[in-house]
């Protein structure tokens, strides 16, 4: 049931996060290991999906500080994104698919927890209260990385776009 | 209000959660601004490109291995409570105490003085087993002729003898 429910979730978040289809495999395995080995520990007042989100957070930046994926490439853009966006409709121009091919690449430049952060408000959607209680960190701080995040990507498509018209 | 500050208001500003006065600088900056606008209009495709993400589905094989997970888990728990349950614990110091001497002379420098002294001490505890052997034989010995000579004085004390001098009459 939990691997029904919550798989495909944890799955996306650690793709988004290492950029790494094979890496986010491992990462998901080992995800679910410590939902397995932590379940007994869950507070049943609190709201499941945050709990465990906060526990692939945990896992993800542990992993990341170990291993600092920023130093590894991610993964193609096309290789798993595109085949999964033929999906999306056709209302996509070819202008976000490009800012989107600049924005996966750019990742790789901002810091764990900014990246995080990103991911869970501008990819999954999720409130600036969720994700505050999945980071446990104040709501102004979350509001804070995010702005931060953006802004750094919009810099990294500005000098795309810049080096592309240069060309 | 300078640029820096401005950067500040950007994503709050996309997302409609400024009060009227601060909505109102920030289109007065942009305005009179391009850096500031181009930031800003960077900043919205940035976003929107971000909400174009879409969900990566999984391999099956991955979805087989977590359905595995719980198994294995319980596998895993089945072996560790097994060796940490409380009635195992002497054992564990024990196995823990006689691993520790083997290691100390498996791996110490001087093994074959180890072996030596080993060696010594046996021969010596060996001397003392033969030595305890042989007196507890003697003593052995020396019981058994108490005993004859006891059995001997009391079958000739008189309340024993019986009728011994008496000639049964025929």
């Amino acid at each position: 049931m939990l691997v029904n429910a919550y798989s495909k979730k944890v799955f996306n978040l650690a793709y988004q996060f290492a950029g790494s289809y094979e890496e986010a495999e491992d990462l998901t395995q080992d995800i679910f290991f410590k939902l397995h080995n932590s379940i007994e520990k869950y507070d049943f007042e609190k709201n499941f999906s945050a709990w465990l989100l906060t526990l692939a957070r945990n896992h993800l930046i542990d992993q990341y500080r170990k291993t600092k994926w920023e130093k590894k490439s991610r993964d193609e853009f096309n290789e798993h994104l595109l085949s999964a966006d033929s999906r999306s409709g056709p209302e996509e121009s070819v202008m976000i698919q490009e800012n989107k091919k600049i924005v996966w690449e750019g990742f790789n430049q901002l810091s764990s927890e900014i990246r995080m952060a990103i991911i869970l408000r501008d990819i999954q959607g999720k409130k600036y209260e969720e994700i505050a209680e999945i980071m446990d960190l104040p709501l102004g701080t979350i509001k804070s990385r995010v702005n931060r995040g953006r802004l750094q990507l919009a810099k990294i498509l500005k000098e795309k776009k810049e080096a592309e018209n240069g060309m | 209000m300078g640029c820096e500050r401005m950067e500040e208001l950007l994503s709050p500003y996309l997302e409609d959660e400024l009060t009227e006065g601060e909505r109102q600088t920030v289109q007065t900056h942009i305005r009179t601004c391009a850096s500031c606008a181009e930031l800003l209009s960077l900043m919205r495709e940035t976003k929107e490109s971000l909400s174009f993400f879409p969900e990566v589905d999984m391999s099956e094989s991955l979805i087989g291995k977590l359905y595995e997970l719980p198994q294995k888990r319980k596998k895993f728990r089945f072996v560790t409570d097994f060796l940490l349950r409380p009635s195992f614990q002497p054992i564990m110091a024990a196995v823990t105490v006689l691993l520790v001497f083997v290691s100390f002379y498996a791996f110490h420098p001087e093994r074959s003085a180890i072996n030596r002294s080993i060696e010594r001490q046996f021969k010596i505890g060996f001397s003392k087993v033969e030595k305890l052997y042989a007196e507890a034989e003697s003593i052995t010995h020396t019981l058994g002729e108490y005993k004859d000579n006891l059995f001997v004085s009391i079958k000739n004390l008189k309340p024993f003898r019986g009728n011994e001098d008496e000639q049964p009459n025929t």
